[in-house]
């Protein structure tokens, strides 16, 4: 319906620009009439022959003029007999075309007179546009460019003409982004010639696509099709590694390979004689689709979902055709039958595969990156600088260490108390246990018939400052069965969680405090295998949990608990210990424990060994000696005390999390480097059998059928294409009319944010018509003949006038052409927001140029896989350079889409048409993300480097960086001026928000002497990359 | 909002050219989405008169016991314990059952409520006390077995991904009543989000902005990059966005392009963003009496937030669910469409601790039961009921066979039945929805045997209610006028049960 009122105003606007009357054009079939016809009828008389009704086809001239018994739906030169006419305007319901319950509305006037118009002229058919091989048009020799030659002729008919060219630094930008997705260095835009010759914008040209940034650029476009990602999706979504294929991408298009051979490798690289190894990791294109390893799927169901999905991005990314239709009906609008896409299935369905996700996900090829080596040194080289920032802090330390080292000789004179045992405010239990307290701090509980328990011991406040950790004592007690732990029948406990809730009095908030650690004394043997280990205490699975079975079961048994970070109740605050004893073994619940608190970290509290500051007291009541000195400490306790020191030393544990995060970023990257199994495409030894999916559902079988490519595209014998590697051979023929049309368009598309065929995805009957069809075939036919040399493609359309022209609108060809297919003007539109980053990251000077290699883990928000995965999968953003990497080696996992790429590609089916829209959402994440901020903080720190005293030249480095020219006159001094000096007046009295703004990602608070320069410069610099002109493709 | 001028024309000129062809985004798109308020349905021609001007859907993730809660079978009773008859398991796939399984009585009582004479189990008594307001649904039946494809089935009408969902739909369709809020929100509670996770709340072949938005309720932004960063304060922020709109001015007055206009329009609609979703998603403005009539806890904190299993929260009472359901009532109270709400840990197999039909499902009730009793009877008493369609239920339903793959015999505690496609219940209630019964089954709940009501009749019962005649409404892509309730005609409008 929507397809249909667009095909109207194409053919209203046509009709009214160019004459009052229809008559006066010629009726194009595929123009002008099919259309209709598609829209209206095709779904009953069609070609689809399972919903035709009327035995009546429309979709081919001679059903359609047949004599029907004395009358003919379409008699040619006759609209008055023509049964069409009389049924689409019959005012009879029951006549009327199409019929009410189709839910179509009826046609409108200007269709049925196009419809009686055509009928008129004869009613000349002809084979769509699409199924017919491009043909060359003729192009003058005098000097006309090609594309300027088709696009003048159409802007002729409508009286307009070539805007004119658009200013140089405007032109050098949209070529750097459109070329290498980042924008120029100010130096190229300042050194280029102003009066550039046509060799100066070649050269231009000719460096860009050079630049080992173009295959990135081009390699985000063709990873949208390919549905590429890090992950599998769906529920499981288990991590892959298929990043190898993604490189081999980037590698094809810088190095040029032609896109016949590039499509071959990718369809059957594996099938070559003498493959290399490269040529099978190609094929990892038809493995990208998702994965899914859910329970109680069958695999076979899954793996014939990844066949068809193959089939399907072949249709969508190659041809141009919707052929999802077709898994359930033959085509209602294109001449593809279920049993042509099923043909086509079974070059996909042999792979010799299971189905299943996550690692089994055979066949794989061992594949050892070229890459993997540079991030693994950059990760060594980023240990390397940690370590000597740790090792600078620890000397530092050192010497703090030492006054406080006598500080503690004196508090321990007189002893040291490790451990202080807990006073609860409140004992609870859920079920029903009943606890009490006796003397020695210790808790009893009486026997009860509750299967499972939970004990809630309460606490208010304690004698210590902070809490670090808790230790539990189990107690063995005559009153107990056999005298051990509890009154179960076994006599035996089980401690399967431990949580430590606060609670604020008199609200309902509460918050959790996370454990580190547990240890203890020791761990049995639990009846069940599951119940052993005291860590198990802490990953909340009831099933899990610690025993002492087995053990001396006449003994204390002890374990500790470390905090992950010191507890300070505020006033008011309670903290809730919870000991958890839900296992399957009834009644085994603690008798007899006691619970107590101490202040000491680290070691201390991640062993059971006597605390360093209880070893130092020991040895003062051991020497006698009053005060010791320090000198006398053996090095090992020495060591142990200075563990104990920087425990709470902040510079010191900074440096140390930045050291380990280092350290796991280089194992990281070593096991990168390692062999890498990337999915690939690999026959198994006996073919299977390929059927018909009745209604699309993978275990109805209908007709068996052999493999054979769509006829209705381009028909081949049997013989000759019977193979995967003969099917990608059928891809790129000359003699396929898709391939190259659907290529071309989808690289045109790159560079004026819309095809010459509005609907990328679908060349077919239902799609649109190009806007200007001479120079979509000139194009696909000059990329076939050139050897099908993208860079050749690329360059030809770049140094067109078409696309050199300015983007400015007048109202007058706004109104006229507000979409502007007709390319009177240069294309304007908002960048993919990939591009907006990496365009932040490079004009602030963060990026990190390096290509190829393991994902990347740019910031985003704390706890965004949280939702989804419940810890399972931790998002850790990189540290170091690996921060700043282009967005096409950010870590993609499927089912959370790295949140910065406000709008892009699911990746989860092919995608051919931009995603680009604009919602609040997006200004909130380009204001607010950290790679904005830390960009801008990086712009200011070199603005006040470059500028420290001069304002106005601050502003003119930040605009020739954000937006490659110079401020004009009433952007500085009407806005930015006042702007600054707002924002310096005010974070002058607020120096510590100057300071929080101007602490971002990796980079610290600026001397204080300078923080509210930089703080108000940095807000100039968010405020600069929050302009629509920089954002845009100008 | 006053609009400039040249915005509104731009407007005009595009709008036109935008409905043909949405799949591009170029700025009519964005104009539409940001400014427009009558939706894309009205100007197709595709609005019928509306019974709900929003929809709250409760989807209980996993799939509730229908035997447990809604249908009361004796004769499955009389059975309890024997082996199922071959004729229900010839043919039959399961995603767990093995062999031959026992048939399972209902583990629970029922009995009659309301006017009505609802049997409803005596694990909702919620429920049972807003019994004639709500109209449950026996018969509702499903294609797909597993949680993924069943969830996508049921929300997006396709079992693959790719496709928007209803919340999308309904998105598209009607336009925002309030430009300062998404027009889709999601909620999510049981510790955990559905198996087929985002795709559920995605925008498919829709533009993007139609997708669901997360609301988080875990104490950080509601919405990701909602905040200010650190050290800038709203006034510092206003400055920003002034300037940033007057460099914005003057290029537009060099380029004459409305996308800038529209970007003017998308700053502030962020800024004003920042005010309202923070206000709206603050429960804790809401009076203590209402609070207690939902159960809702403001300012509780999950602990499943960092828990690696949340069944350990099924032995404590977490208000999350409840306090989503006030949020839901406080967004569509403020012209938010589509409130989407989740809640994980219903699929009560019986096979591992913490998820069996004796001892999970009580729990599970116990969470949900008291707030949606408060939701459907504060709206009322606001006067919204009549105007907001709830609609409650899982993905499909569960067998009336005890699953046999872990525990052969019944055990206490690992009491389960596996899913079932054959029949389930859901209910509705308000948004021009007819309280009563539809639909019933056969003696063991097994197969349906009175008015059947297929996923699509759902689907287009909910659309027909919102104001969309879900036969006409679609979207062009792939070359075919994509509909949530599918290519075919099958789904109907169940007259029966609307008012």
């Amino acid at each position: 319906m929507k397809f249909h009122s667009l095909c109207l105003c194409i053919v209203v606007f046509v009709f009214a620009t160019h004459s009052r009357t229809v008559p006066a054009r010629e009726i194009d079939f595929n123009r002008d009439v099919r259309p209709i016809i598609s829209d209206n009828c095709f779904a009953c008389h069609g070609f689809d022959k399972g919903t035709r009704k009327g035995e009546l086809r429309l979709d081919q001239r001679e059903a359609a003029t047949e004599d029907r018994g004395g009358y003919a739906v379409i008699v040619p030169g006759k609209p008055e007999e023509s049964a069409l006419i009389k049924r689409v305007t019959s005012t009879d319901p029951d006549l009327v075309m199409p019929p009410a319950d189709s839910h179509k509305k009826p046609l409108d006037r200007k269709s049925v007179e196009v419809l009686t118009e055509w009928i008129r002229q004869g009613a000349p058919w002809g084979q769509h546009w699409s199924f017919v091989r491009p043909q060359r048009s003729t192009v003058p020799v005098d000097g006309v460019h090609p594309i300027d030659f088709f696009v003048q002729q159409r802007l002729v008919e409508s009286k307009l003409e070539l805007a004119n060219q658009a200013a140089n630094h405007t032109l050098i930008r949209r070529l750097s982004f459109d070329l290498t997705g980042l924008p120029p260095d100010a130096d190229l835009v300042k050194s280029f010639p102003q009066s550039p010759t046509s060799q100066d914008w070649n050269r231009l040209v000719d460096q860009l696509l050079a630049s080992p940034h173009f295959g990135e650029r081009m390699a985000m476009w063709w990873l949208d099709g390919a549905r590429y990602s890090d992950t599998d999706g769906f529920q499981a979504d288990a991590t892959r590694a298929n990043w190898p294929w993604r490189d081999w991408v980037v590698d094809s298009f810088n190095q040029n390979k032609p896109f016949d051979e590039f499509t071959i490798e990718q369809f059957a690289g594996d099938l070559l004689p003498d493959a290399t190894p490269e040529q099978i990791l190609a094929t990892c294109f038809h493995r990208n689709h998702m994965n899914n390893g859910e329970g109680g799927r069958d695999k076979e169901e899954s793996r014939v979902d990844y066949v068809l999905d193959r089939a399907n991005t072949t249709g969508t990314v190659f041809l141009g055709l919707t052929l999802g239709c077709t898994q359930c009906h033959d085509h209602k609008f294109d001449p593809i039958s279920q049993n042509d896409y099923y043909s086509l299935t079974a070059y996909f369905n042999s792979i010799d595969e299971t189905g299943a996700a996550g690692g089994g996900a055979k066949p794989y090829l061992k594949y050892k990156s070229p890459y993997a080596q540079r991030a693994v040194e950059e990760a060594s080289a980023l240990v390397k600088v940690t370590d000597a920032e740790l090792a600078s802090v620890q000397k530092q330390a050192e010497a703090e260490f030492v006054p406080w080292l006598d500080e503690q000789i004196r508090r321990t004179r007189d002893g040291f108390q490790p451990w202080t045992t807990i006073v609860p405010t409140r004992l609870a239990t859920t079920e029903g246990y009943q606890l009490r307290r006796e003397p020695d701090g210790i808790i009893a509980s009486a026997p009860a018939d509750f299967s499972q328990d939970d004990f809630v011991i309460t606490v208010a406040a304690t004698e210590l400052d902070r809490i670090s950790g808790l230790r539990l004592e189990v107690f063995p007690h005559a009153s107990h069965t056999d005298g051990k732990y509890s009154f179960s029948d076994t006599g035996e406990f089980i401690l399967t969680n431990v949580k430590l809730l606060v609670r604020k009095k008199s609200s309902a908030q509460i918050r959790e405090v996370s454990l580190a650690s547990a240890v203890a004394d020791v761990e049995g043997v639990g009846s069940d295998s599951s119940y052993k280990s005291v860590r198990d205490t802490l990953d909340d699975d009831p099933r899990k949990g610690w025993t002492t079975r087995m053990k001396p079961s006449d003994v204390t048994h002890t374990a500790v608990f470390a905090l992950e970070e010191p507890l300070v109740l505020a006033s008011g605050e309670e903290l809730d210990i919870v000991l958890m004893q839900r296992s399957l073994a009834p009644r085994e619940l603690m008798g007899r424990f006691r619970l107590s608190a101490t202040d000491q970290r680290g070691t201390a509290v991640r062993s059971l060994s006597p605390m360093p500051l209880e070893q130092l007291a020991g040895l003062q009541a051991a020497a006698g000696e009053s005060p010791l000195d320090a000198s006398k400490i053996d090095s090992e306790l020495r060591k142990k005390l200075l563990g104990q020191f920087l425990e709470d030393h902040a510079a010191w544990q900074a440096a140390k999390q930045r050291n380990d995060l280092a350290k796991s970023q280089l194992g990281f990257a070593k096991k990168a480097a390692d062999d890498q199994n990337v999915t690939v495409l690999g026959e198994r030894k006996e073919p299977r059998q390929t059927y018909v999916l009745e209604r699309g559902v993978w275990n109805k079988h209908g007709e068996e059928v052999q493999r054979a490519v769509l006829p209705a595209v381009l028909k081949m014998p049997a013989a000759e294409v019977s193979s995967r590697l003969e099917l990608g051979r059928w891809i790129v023929s000359s003699d396929n009319p898709l391939t190259a049309r659907v290529i071309s368009n989808q690289v045109w598309q790159l560079f004026f944010g819309a095809g010459l065929v509005w609907t990328p995805a679908d060349f077919g009957l239902q799609g649109e018509s190009p806007t200007h069809p001479k120079l979509l075939d000139w194009l696909a036919v000059e990329l076939m003949e050139s050897g099908w040399d993208l860079k050749h493609l690329v360059r030809t359309i770049v140094t067109s006038q078409t696309y050199r022209q300015d983007s400015a609108v007048s109202a007058e060809l706004l109104e006229l052409d507000p979409e502007n297919r007709l390319l009177a003007r240069g294309a304007r539109f908002r960048l993919p927001s990939w591009m907006i980053r990496d365009a932040a990251l490079k004009s602030s000077g963060l990026l990190n140029e390096a290509t190829g290699g393991p994902p990347v883990f740019p910031y985003q928000p704390p706890g965004v896989w949280r939702d989804q995965f419940m810890g399972r999968f931790v998002y850790q953003p990189d540290i170091g350079p690996a921060q700043y990497r282009r967005t096409l080696y950010a870590f993609w996992r499927r089912t959370s889409a790295p949140t910065f790429l406000f709008d892009s590609a699911m990746r989860r089916t092919c995608e051919v048409v931009p995603r680009r829209t604009n919602t609040p959402l997006h200004a909130l994440t380009l204001l607010n993300d950290t790679t904005s901020l830390e960009a801008a903080r990086t712009l200011a720190d070199a603005a006040i480097t470059i500028a420290p005293d001069d304002l106005s030249r601050r502003i003119e480095f930040l605009f020739w960086r954000v937006l490659s020219r110079n401020p004009a006159p009433n952007e500085t001094d009407r806005v930015l001026l006042g702007q600054y000096n707002a924002a310096k007046a005010y974070y002058d009295k607020h120096s510590e928000d100057a300071a929080a703004f101007t602490t971002v990602g990796q980079l610290a608070a600026p001397d204080q002497a300078l923080v509210s320069d930089v703080a108000a410069t940095m807000l100039l610099a968010n405020l600069l990359l929050n302009l629509d002109e920089g954002m845009t493709h100008e | 909002m006053q609009l400039p001028i040249p915005l509104v024309k731009s407007q005009a000129v595009t709008r036109r050219h935008f409905f043909g062809q949405a799949g591009l985004g170029f700025g009519a798109m964005a104009l539409q989405s940001l400014l427009g308020r009558d939706g894309v349905a009205a100007v197709q021609g595709d609005r019928i008169p509306a019974k709900a001007k929003s929809i709250i859907y409760l989807h209980m993730a996993g799939s509730p016991s229908q035997l447990e809660l809604f249908e009361d079978k004796p004769a499955l009773t009389k059975f309890h314990g024997q082996e199922c008859p071959k004729e229900y398991l010839e043919g039959k796939r399961f995603a767990f059952i093995k062999g031959t399984p026992k048939m399972l009585g209902p583990q629970f009582k029922y009995q009659k409520h309301g006017e009505t004479g609802q049997t409803l189990s005596e694990l909702l008594p919620g429920l049972a006390s807003i019994s004639d307001d709500v109209c449950v649904i026996r018969s509702l039946h499903t294609e797909q077995f597993n949680h993924s494809p069943a969830q996508l089935l049921l929300q997006t009408g396709n079992a693959r991904l790719g496709y928007p969902s209803i919340g999308s739909w309904v998105n598209y369709g009607l336009g925002s009543e309030n430009e300062n809020l998404p027009g889709f929100v999601v909620l999510a509670s049981g510790g955990k989000t559905p198996s087929a996770g985002k795709s559920l709340w995605g925008s498919g072949f829709l533009p993007t902005v139609y997708q669901g938005i997360q609301c988080r309720t875990d104490g950080g932004d509601p919405i990701l990059y909602l905040s200010n960063p650190a050290g800038m304060s709203r006034e510092a922020r206003r400055k920003t966005l002034d300037a940033i709109r007057d460099l914005n001015s003057f290029e537009h007055q060099h380029i004459g392009d409305p996308e800038t206009l529209t970007r003017i329009a998308q700053y502030e609609l962020s800024y004003r963003m920042q005010m309202s979703v923070p206000e709206v998603m603050d429960i804790s403005r809401e009076p203590k009496h209402i609070l207690e009539l939902y159960g809702a806890q403001p300012g509780y904190v999950s602990e499943s937030e960092n828990a690696a299993d949340p069944r350990v929260l099924y032995k404590g009472n977490d208000p999350t669910f409840a306090n989503n359901c006030l949020l839901a009532r406080r967004l569509v109270e403020n012209g938010v469409r589509f409130v989407q709400l989740y809640d994980w840990g219903w699929d009560h197999h019986g096979s591992s601790p913490g998820e069996s039909v004796d001892e999970t499902l009580p729990i599970k009730c116990q969470q949900i039961d008291r707030a949606i009793a408060g939701l459907v009877k504060d709206l009322k008493q606001r006067g919204l009921l009549d105007e907001t369609l709830i609609v409650w239920g899982g993905e499909f339903g569960r067998t009336p066979m005890m699953q046999n793959n872990v525990h052969k015999e019944l055990k206490k505690g690992f009491i389960g039945r596996d899913h079932h496609p054959h029949a389930f219940t859901m209910w509705m209630a308000g948004g021009g929805i007819k309280p009563g019964s539809y639909g019933g089954t056969d003696d063991i709940g097994y197969y349906i045997d009175e008015n059947p009501m297929s996923i699509r009749d759902l689907q287009a019962t909910i659309l027909h209610q919102i104001g969309i005649d879900p036969h006409r409404f679609s979207f062009a892509y792939e070359g075919l006028n994509q509909r949530l309730i599918g290519p075919t005609d099958e789904g109907r409008v169940v007259q029966e049960i609307i008012s």
